[in-house]
């Protein structure tokens, strides 16, 4: 009787010592999860891998409609361009370069979309192909009465590959996350010298 | 009874099951694949025009809910800037609505012309001829707010080679029919 | 002793099968992909609801396009490639909507969208017995251009459909690494 209390005793802080390891493990390892490395400041003048694209950015500054690239901005509306060189980095032609940089600017609407246009003759948002560098505006529509930004701070965001996606079993690019922010000069007009790299 | 001859007869009882059971199967299996299978096969079929309903010339025919008669076919010849040997062709149709629903039953409309050889030919919009106003295409008819009793005209274009306007017939397929269809007589036939 | 060690023989087996198998497995992109027709340059290359003939190919550094009214002339920051097809149509009216162009090393590079509003581009509608011209028209680095193959397909998802794979064969290059047949600049406004 008594032998048979020891055991069952002994299995319960066995039991116990056991969970109380597991809840400290998994603990610890939430906290690193949790932890916030600090999002990298990528420089200006590099060349920015996202996975999907390499990007070049050239220069930043404040339009009206005229200087556009014919994107078709309200009447008497300012719109912010950032113009990048893009590079094709995958085996095939895309156009996934929506969601690369987000602009966290207070001049920008957190909801407006950017107008993508390719520079050589402005067409809106095209493929772009493999290893062929195009030169791309980035054209975002400014708030009303918003006064022109003398800097223009970005989130670049990168795409991981998978050979294989967890729904289709295709291949492609999932996942975006950011991969660091960005800080440009914005000047006042499309003649604003480059940045040079 | 001793409990041997009682072991020795349920395990005859469940040999016999086990042999039935295994016969059952034979069966069981292809209803099951057939279970399974009968939405896909029925996605499949309702996607093709297969099954022809032939429409006698001067008849109408009921079909997705109104009557569809064949009113004319005809070849527009001598247009200039088409291809070589190619011949423009009108199919008129008139309607007279039953179930005034078109946006459900007359849903994924197409009006062809087949020939002899099975050849299917859709309407074009490589010509487009100038029609009075009050008729409709067969798409554009889905739209057109028609209640029950009115009667609607549809025309369609197609452009034919010319070898085959002989034997050309023109037939319509409806989503909620498929995949039986209208295949029209001619006059000549 | 024997035995313990036959088991263990027994298990490795089973795993190396087991590995076999799921490394020779098509994966499930190669199952549900198009169903290739082979050809050449010349050559009718007939799929299940079309047939395509590449008749030549012809390579630009600037295009001279009619856009709404006015020619303009489109550069590019490769090499323009323009593909001159003859489409016709098998049993049914269909529509040939894709097309692309893959390089030696395996690089896709679609049709171009910049002249999306020119005429004789895919997409192109095709009847039975109505064969029909079309300009194919792509961006390519020279590099891409000799033994490249030409895709084309009837949807853009054209899973357990034909694509017409034309390989167009060796191009020569210059001395500017460009094909030695490049022209400065295509009329596109001829008619095709």
């Amino acid at each position: 009787m008594l032998e048979a209390a020891r055991s069952r005793l002994k299995a319960g802080i066995v039991a116990g010592i056991g969970t109380a390891a597991a809840i400290a493990v998994a603990g610890v390892l939430g906290a690193f999860g949790a932890r916030h490395e600090p999002m990298p400041v990528l420089a200006q003048t590099s060349r920015i891998e996202t996975g999907q694209w390499l990007l070049q950015p050239l220069k930043a500054y404040v339009t009206d409609g005229k200087h556009a690239y014919g994107a078709p901005l309200k009447p008497g509306g300012k719109a912010l361009v950032l113009e990048v060189e893009m590079t094709n980095r995958t085996a095939k032609s895309s156009k996934d370069y929506f969601e690369i940089l987000r602009a966290s600017q207070t001049a920008v609407d957190a909801a407006t979309k950017p107008f993508i246009v390719l520079m050589r003759d402005s067409t809106l948002s095209p493929e772009l192909h493999p290893g062929m560098p195009e030169r791309m505006a980035y054209i975002w529509e400014m708030q009303p009465g918003v006064v022109s930004p003398t800097s223009f701070d970005l989130m670049v965001i990168g795409k991981t590959y998978k050979q294989r996606d967890n729904l289709y079993g295709l291949p492609g690019w999932f996942n975006p996350t950011p991969i660091g922010t960005l800080t440009l000069a914005v000047g006042a007009g499309p003649d604003k010298a480059q940045v040079q790299p | 009874m001793t409990a041997r001859s009682l072991d020795w007869e349920s395990g005859q009882g469940e040999r016999k099951w086990r042999r039935r059971s295994l016969w059952a199967l034979l069966l069981l299996v292809p209803l099951a694949l057939a279970g399974q299978a009968y939405d896909s096969v029925k996605t499949l079929l309702g996607g093709e025009d297969l099954f022809p309903r032939q429409v006698a010339w001067g008849q109408s025919a009921h079909f997705g809910g109104s009557d569809w008669k064949l009113t004319d076919l005809r070849g527009a010849f001598g247009m200039s800037s088409l291809p070589p040997d190619s011949v423009p062709v009108l199919a008129d149709f008139s309607v007279k609505v039953g179930d005034p629903d078109l946006q459900k039953l007359w849903l994924g409309c197409k009006v062809m012309l087949i020939d002899a050889e099975g050849r299917r030919w859709s309407p074009t919009s490589a010509v487009s001829l100038k029609a009075p106003g009050d008729v409709h295409t067969c798409v554009s008819a889905i739209f057109s707010g028609a209640r029950r009793g009115d009667t609607l005209n549809l025309r369609e274009t197609f452009l034919v080679p010319r070898q085959a306007t002989k034997t050309i017939r023109p037939a319509v397929g409806l989503a909620s029919e498929r995949p039986h269809f209208l295949f029209f007589q001619l006059e000549k036939d | 002793m024997m035995r313990k060690m036959a088991n263990v023989i027994l298990l490795l087996l089973a795993t190396a099968l087991c590995y076999g198998l799921q490394v020779s497995k098509p994966h499930y992109a190669e199952l549900i992909g198009p169903i290739p027709a082979y050809g050449k340059l010349g050559d009718a290359v007939v799929g299940r609801g079309f047939e395509a003939r590449a008749a030549k190919v012809a390579f630009s550094r600037n295009l001279k396009v009619d856009r709404y009214g006015q020619t303009k002339v489109f550069t590019t920051g490769g090499i323009w490639a323009v593909v001159t097809v003859e489409f016709a149509a098998s049993a049914q009216s269909t529509t040939v909507a894709v097309a692309s162009w893959r390089g030696p090393t395996g690089l896709a590079y679609d049709q171009t969208e910049r002249l999306s509003f020119a005429d004789g581009l895919l997409p192109v509608a095709i009847d039975p017995g109505l064969p029909k011209k079309a300009r194919l028209i792509f961006e390519v680095r020279p590099d891409e251009v000799s033994n490249a193959t030409l895709l084309i397909s009837e949807k853009l998802m054209s899973a357990l459909d034909s694509q017409a794979e034309i390989s167009l064969g060796p191009v020569a290059a210059g001395a500017d690494g460009l094909p030695a047949e490049t022209v400065d600049t295509l009329d596109l406004t001829q008619p095709i």
